[in-house]
């Protein structure tokens, strides 16, 4: 789907946290997973900057693992502050998608918001 | 898949420049910050630098990173019908860092950390500090100096040089204090 970008960027974290709890993943694994999804109107910069972050704030175990081309490559869980970040961001997720399916639905009748 | 050598080296100087924009500052050397905020003039001054310790270990982990990120993405781009130069023009084009909307997203992040840790009860807790260590280090610090330096009877004569003296190191002692208490708590709530 085209144009998704704008709307993504509150979420993207809360995805790719998803994706990272599914099991041991690296960074660019990430992004094919989301290009296999549907997103592909992600840049591979933002994915880059998010999983930064993501160690940044600690929400992520890393492991190196020698690769082929010279740097080792990390591989990335989550861990328990992650697990919680993941949590929180469903529960924020439920809240809005079931406030604007009200809204979309009852949107003609104030009364029954 | 391997890339040719010129190419290597490109992505090399690529993520090497690009990389350290990703870096926050604390995670960067000074030289590292010089270099970023140094522009155009980045060749000149790199040079005049590369004397110095000039990189970080969060500065070559990140560039590392960023190899490891774009060769897969230039390995993808291959697979998919582009040349080598084709695939390196378009994954540095998207991995360039787009400054603005970055380091907005990351200053919003921390100032959204900040104020949702943001608890009154600290900083009256850190005030209070202060001023218990303070008031413990004039006390402790005038006390010793009357003391040691003669007592009441020589207090008027030079002795209260040796009151005032032990006061103002009680002072700095408790200030001191103080700031390590702040600093202790800054860090919990890290």
């Amino acid at each position: 789907m085209d144009n998704l970008s704008e709307m993504l960027k509150g979420v993207l974290e809360g995805i790719v946290l998803e994706i990272i709890s599914r099991g041991e993943i690296y960074g660019y694994e990430i992004v094919k997973y989301l290009t296999q999804m549907g997103f592909e109107g992600i840049a591979e910069g933002t994915v880059y900057a998010l999983l930064m972050r993501l160690e940044r704030n600690r929400l992520v175990n890393i492991v190196k693992k020698p690769s082929e081309m010279g740097p080792p490559r990390k591989f990335y869980t989550l861990n328990e502050q992650g697990r919680e970040k993941l949590l929180s961001f469903w529960a924020k997720w439920d809240f809005l998608s079931s406030r604007i399916e009200i809204l979309r639905h009852n949107g003609g009748n104030k009364h029954e918001l | 898949m391997s890339f040719s050598r010129e190419i290597q080296e490109r992505i090399n100087r690529f993520t090497k420049e690009q990389s350290q924009n990703y870096l926050q500052d604390a995670e960067m050397t000074y030289i590292e910050k010089l270099r970023k905020k140094s522009g155009q003039t980045k060749r000149k001054i790199d040079k005049q630098l590369s004397k110095f310790k000039g990189r970080s270990d969060q500065g070559r982990e990140a560039q590392d990173d960023m190899i490891i990120y774009m060769s897969d993405y230039m390995n993808d781009l291959m697979s998919q019908g582009l040349t080598e130069q084709e695939a390196f023009n378009k994954a540095s084009e998207e991995l360039q860092f787009a400054s603005n909307s970055e380091q907005s997203e990351d200053l919003n992040e921390r100032f959204q950390q900040y104020y949702e840790n943001l608890d009154p009860a600290d900083y009256e807790a850190i005030g209070l500090f202060y001023g218990g260590f303070l008031f413990l280090g004039l006390g402790i610090g005038g006390l010793t100096g009357f003391l040691t330096g003669g007592g009441y009877e020589a207090f008027f004569d030079k002795g209260w040089i040796d009151t005032a003296i032990g006061a103002g190191v009680g002072i700095i002692i408790g200030i001191g204090l103080g700031q390590i208490t702040n600093a202790i708590i800054a860090l919990k709530k890290k």
